[in-house]
């Protein structure tokens, strides 16, 4: 016979939604799920926007951790959802923002290069012997 | 040894036109030059004469007003959101403004048109946009169920959460013509 329930398990499956049981365990799970659930559904978020962003930077030649790393470096603090929600509704934006990005890495490599000489007090040559 | 016996059989064989020949100072090793391309970067005066051409041109653009629905990326409340004119927001918190308030958002981090966007590093200027909002509506949310259960230990608590909410409507967004 049916107790006083919660109108909650209405949209379960097998006799979960009748008997009053069954339904008390399985509301009672739901709800437990739900509020860990919550907790995830942030991480779960994040990770889409990066396969997005990364699939996005890929076709304009960069790879995901060159753009990110590259427009933090540039001062620019778009987080990825913004970046993400960009490269789908605005192409053009986002171009210019992996066109950023590439400059800033160029810079950057020509920085690590430095002027191409050796340090003080070192040299280095070949000995040849004839 | 091995390379002195190369050297030898070399300079025997091509010695008429040894001083042709450039020989590297520095043996060439897997570090010699880095892994990634080689790069050459625009010349600096040519740059700088085109980025001021580019700003002219866009300064052009928003003072004639030749831009269509502008989009807006604004830092509130803790969170970006990408706003619009005649846009409705809602944030999961209490704003000190009553309902019909008129807001003004600063902290904006990027506007774009359809033709130019400006990118802040991180923020824009005050005086370049303008982005307005009013308070449509504050309400409470649905009530959410926060629920702890551990089997066999007869523990479970359940309780009841609702966030008070508040609804912002965008009015305009404006940009005016102070780019340097």
């Amino acid at each position: 016979k049916p107790q006083w329930e919660l109108p909650g398990p209405e949209h379960f499956r097998g006799r979960k939604n009748r008997c009053y049981k069954l339904a008390v365990r399985s509301v009672r799970r739901a709800f437990v799920k739900s509020t860990k659930a919550r907790r995830e559904k942030k991480r779960f978020l994040r990770a889409l926007w990066i396969t997005r962003i990364e699939a996005a930077s890929l076709e304009h030649g960069l790879k995901y951790p060159a753009f990110i790393s590259n427009l933090l470096k540039s001062q620019v603090e778009l987080n990825r959802k913004m970046i993400a929600d960009l490269a789908i509704y605005e192409p053009k934006t986002f171009k210019s923002l992996a066109a950023l990005a590439q400059r800033r890495r160029q810079e950057g490599f020509l920085a690590a290069l430095g002027d191409g000489k050796e340090p003080d007090g070192i040299f280095s040559r070949i000995v040849h012997h004839y | 040894m091995f390379l002195n016996s190369l050297l030898i059989g070399a300079a025997a064989s091509a010695l008429p036109e040894s001083h042709l020949i450039v020989h590297r100072l520095v043996a060439k090793t897997s570090l010699t030059s880095p892994p990634w391309p080689e790069v050459k970067l625009p010349d600096p005066v040519e740059e700088a004469k085109y980025h001021a051409e580019v700003v002219q041109k866009v300064n052009e653009m928003i003072a004639t007003g030749q831009y269509g629905r502008l989009f807006a990326v604004v830092h509130f409340a803790s969170k970006q959101w990408k706003i619009t004119s005649e846009d409705l927001i809602m944030m999961d918190n209490v704003l000190e403004a009553e309902c019909g308030d008129r807001i003004r958002m600063e902290k904006v981090l990027l506007v774009g048109a359809d033709d130019f966007t400006l990118i802040g590093r991180p923020l824009l200027g005050k005086d370049l946009v303008r982005v307005e909002a009013t308070v449509v509506e504050k309400t409470e949310s649905w009530p959410k169920i926060n629920m702890r259960f551990w089997k066999r230990h007869n523990y479970q608590r359940k309780k009841i959460i609702m966030n008070p909410q508040t609804v912002l409507r965008i009015n305009t967004i404006e940009i005016f013509p102070c780019l340097s």
